[in-house]
């Protein structure tokens, strides 16, 4: 259908091409993590487009950044998961799932 | 004078006057005339506008007036000039002043006459009234309904049904059988060979019973055409019209392009005094038949044999016309109202449609489907949005959320004033249906109207955007779409505070979880507060027990917003995008699937799920063992295919390009648009037209077998069972090996991420395994572990 403005998946999809030089540059494994990181902005396409910003990549590396954030928070999560299991097996005592406040 | 009361059934024009048919009580059927002038008006420059007078004046039976008429877009009243013609010329004589001055403003012109009649009347086809008549000329009609009546009688109308004999296939692709001709409940059948007899058959039951409607089976392309010919060939006289004055009328072919599709009409062959609906060639007639036909056409204010076959959108803008002329406003002919200058940044926030999220992939149960019901519709009625109300300059009015425009509310809008009592109606009729014992017979009749009222709703909002729809207009549409993203983040704001997560947000829908909500009266309140807040009237879909969110096929890191499916409180299933629900998937893969579906909708959460899926697996082991035998019955592996081009257009030779090929060296002419039907074959050939085929045709086993494996491996993807798997378990002999848990027997490849924990879902996503192999497909170096 004709439209006037591309829409933010052919926004998306123009931006990734544009990195496709930088893409192919990086070593294989960087190029996976790369892969990682623009999906995960895939992943906010409907609020990009709501927040109609003028620079949609913007957007982007900020979705890239809340998925990444809320990785990091689980992550800390779980560390102190087993922070708080290795105390008490030290202690002698059995581990448990649960965080504890 | 005598009067009698029946129902209107059939209105056209003859020459100078209308004929309208009427149904009384005992089913006879009356053919009356009556009188009736319409008229269209022009506006223009004074000069300009005697020269049409000039014009036209001396011309046969035309009036011609000097009137002050509302133009719908100035809102205000306007000087124009009325031409009052007989109703047979209108359309002549519209077209030769348009074409002599072309550069004046013309209203009115382009109305159907039948439709404008029974408005004038105050009747809409269908209605039950009290008719007036003296020497075949009705004196008067008085209306005894109401097209928003709920509960209406409809005429006791006589069908005849036609058909030939064997499978369903077009005859025109080459299938031949014998005419079966059903009327009150006997049935004939003749052959086709003695084709003179066949033609007098018919002649005579036509004569004798005198059906009211005539459904066919491919009547429109094949069946009446030929018998036509044949009556013809045989010079005898056949009365497929009750007004023996008309010949058929006869509507050719065509293909066109409606959003990205290429979409085949066939030719059409209306009667007159007497309605021929074809079930082959009608619009979405499958999904509300008789009954939601008779309903558009009581709405719409079209004849029964056009609403049967063209889409609703004509419906709805038939509708806003009449809206129109019964408040006395002109209806535009070629609307001269460009889109309004917008700045970049304008047309940045405005050229969006509505909010499209990309789920949480995975499996998750209790979840709860809320929608919006009919929103852009109910957005239009509640925010009064009309191409006239919304306007781009000045301070007045309610200014429209993230955009610069205005929406007037002193006055109500055309378009809203059209839709409210259909609305109205429409919750009615869903609030009936609720309430009634399901084995009541006004249950299924409620529920296909109101399924037709949903195909009339849902076009209103694409026939708001449309520039050349009468009242069409871009700043309308985007003032919809704005609303409609305002309402719904509301509706997330609200459930967010009241402790819900949203898994998933497609337009006006949203899926929300809350540990503990797992029952509907778990929502009751929670609704009400968002219909306060909104001012939108929001359902509850279902709570699901389970429901999965597939990754895209494209990239299977993201989950796409439509591939879903899910079982609910009641076991229900509702599937979206997966083979199931595609056209082009054969009845026996989308049996499999859906068989497989009911079994897994047996499981209440994620755990019984995992638990009923030994079940699944090996129910769709056994169908494809007798998939892989041989055994399945042709007319269920059929291929549904919508061609996109013309046959000699395709470059690459796909299937169905090569079936495209077959039927035109069968002497087939396909359309572009038109559907094609096809089994996969072994060998070279690989598929041949549904139309072709014979009983003892083999079936090219590995590429079913392939389809049916692709629509399992949908349904398991949640729970992370991989192709591989899916092939060891139903494709090797070692079957599934048990319950979860169970270790495989030795020697099996257990790439079974089926036995590794999948706990409700995580708030953060988690790649799967199967994401895993496609994007690592050679282990991890150190590099970029460490990095990490």
């Amino acid at each position: 259908m004709g439209r006037t403005l591309p829409s933010i998946t052919q926004a998306f999809l123009q931006e990734q091409q544009s990195l496709a030089r930088f893409r192919r540059a990086l070593r294989r494994e960087d190029q996976l993590a790369l892969d990682d990181l623009l999906a995960d902005a895939r992943q906010h396409l409907a609020e990009a487009a709501y927040a109609s910003h003028l620079l949609p990549f913007e957007i982007m590396l900020l979705a890239m950044l809340v998925e990444e954030h809320k990785l990091v928070l689980r992550l800390r999560q779980q560390i102190e998961v087993l922070q708080v299991n290795l105390e008490r097996m030290q202690r002698g005592e059995s581990p448990s799932l649960k965080r504890e406040p | 004078m005598s009067s009698f009361f029946g129902w209107l059934f059939d209105v056209y024009v003859s020459a100078d006057s209308m004929t309208v048919w009427f149904i009384d009580e005992q089913g006879h059927a009356h053919a009356l005339r009556d009188a009736f002038r319409p008229a269209f008006y022009v506006r223009g420059p004074r000069q300009d506008l005697h020269n049409v007078c000039t014009r036209l004046h001396h011309q046969r039976g035309v009036t011609l007036k000097r009137t002050e008429r509302t133009d719908l877009f100035l809102g205000k009243p306007v000087e124009v000039l009325e031409v009052r013609t007989p109703p047979g010329s209108l359309m002549t004589i519209f077209r030769q002043t348009t074409r002599c001055f072309p550069d004046l403003t013309y209203y009115d012109g382009d109305i159907s006459i039948p439709q404008r009649y029974v408005l004038a009347q105050g009747a809409f086809p269908l209605a039950y009234c009290e008719v007036e008549h003296h020497d075949g000329h009705i004196q008067h009609i008085q209306s005894l309904d109401s097209p928003w009546a709920i509960d209406y009688r409809i005429p006791p109308l006589r069908l005849m049904t036609l058909r030939l004999t064997g499978e369903m296939r077009d005859p025109a692709r080459g299938h031949r059988g014998d005419l079966l001709v059903s009327i009150d409940k006997h049935q004939f059948c003749f052959p086709r060979a003695r084709s003179r007899e066949l033609v007098r058959g018919v002649q005579h039951l036509l004569h004798r019973y005198d059906p009211d409607v005539i459904i066919s089976t491919y009547g429109d392309n094949y069946i009446l055409p030929r018998l036509i010919d044949l009556g013809r060939h045989f010079g005898i006289p056949l009365t497929l019209n009750r007004d023996s004055r008309r010949t058929v009328q006869r509507k050719r072919a065509s293909s066109y392009f409606s959003y990205g599709k290429v979409v085949f009409r066939n030719e059409q062959h209306l009667l007159f005094g007497r309605w021929h609906l074809d079930r082959q060639n009608a619009f979405l007639a499958n999904d509300y038949g008789l009954d939601g036909i008779l309903e558009i056409a009581r709405l719409t204010g079209l004849p029964a044999q056009t609403t049967a076959r063209v889409s609703t959108g004509t419906g709805i803008s038939a509708m806003q016309v009449a809206t129109a002329l019964r408040r006395g406003v002109l209806v535009p002919w070629q609307k001269r109202h460009p889109e309004d200058l917008k700045s970049g940044i304008d047309l940045i926030n405005a050229d969006k449609g509505g909010m499209v999220y990309n789920p949480i992939p995975g499996l998750h149960e209790h979840v709860a489907g809320l929608d919006f019901s009919s929103m852009y519709p109910s957005i239009m009625v509640h925010f009064n949005i009309s191409p006239e109300t919304v306007v781009t300059r000045g301070e007045q009015g309610e200014p429209v959320p993230e955009l610069g425009t205005r929406v007037l509310r002193d006055r109500v809008g055309l378009v809203p004033e059209t839709l409210a009592p259909l609305l109205e109606k429409r919750f009615r009729y869903k609030a009936l249906i609720r309430k009634l014992p399901p084995e009541d017979p006004r249950v299924e009749r409620y529920r296909r109207r109101h399924s037709a009222h949903k195909w009339l709703l849902v076009t209103c909002f694409g026939y708001l955007g449309y520039k050349n729809a009468r009242f069409g207009r871009i700043e309308a549409h985007e003032a919809v779409t704005a609303y409609g993203r305002e309402v719904l983040l509301q509706a997330k704001e609200l459930l967010e505070a009241r402790g819900f997560r949203v898994l998933h947000m497609y337009v006006d829908g949203l899926w929300i979880h809350k540990p503990g909500a797992v029952q509907t009266p778990d929502y009751d309140a929670l609704l009400d507060e968002i219909r306060t807040h909104t001012g939108l009237e929001i359902g509850l879909e279902g709570v699901y027990r389970w429901v999965a969110f597939l990754p895209s096929r494209t990239e299977p890191r993201v989950a796409a917003a439509n591939r879903y499916f899910g079982a609910f409180e009641d076991g229900t299933v509702k599937v979206r995008g997966i083979e199931a629900r595609r056209r082009d998937t054969p009845a026996y893969i989308k049996q499999t699937q859906l068989d497989m579906l009911d079994i897994l909708a047996e499981g209440h959460d994620i755990t019984g799920f995992r638990a009923a899926l030994p079940r699944a697996i090996n129910y769709a082991r056994q169908r494809l063992v007798a998939l892989r035998r041989g055994d399945v019955p042709l007319n269920e592996l059929v291929v549904t295919h919508r061609l996109s081009r013309k046959p000699d257009e395709f470059t690459v030779r796909t299937n169905a390009a090569r079936v495209a090929a077959a039927l035109t060296r069968e002497g087939v002419t396909l359309s572009p648009g038109e559907k094609l039907r096809f089994i996969l074959v072994p060998g070279p050939e690989k598929a041949r037209p549904w139309e072709l085929i014979d009983t003892k045709t083999p079936y090219d086993r590995e590429a079913y077998s392939e389809l049916l494996l692709r629509a399992v491996e949908s349904l398991l993807m949640p729970v992370n069972v991989d192709r591989a798997t899916i092939d060891t378990w139903l494709l090797g002999n070692s079957g599934y090996w048990g319950p979860p848990g169970v270790l495989p027997p030795p020697g099996v490849d257990i790439r079974a991420p089926l036995l590794a924990s999948c706990g409700p879902a995580l708030w953060i996503r988690r790649r799967t395994a199967v994401e895993e192999r496609t994007l690592y497909p050679q282990p991890l170096g150190a590099p970029l572990l460490s990095a990490a």
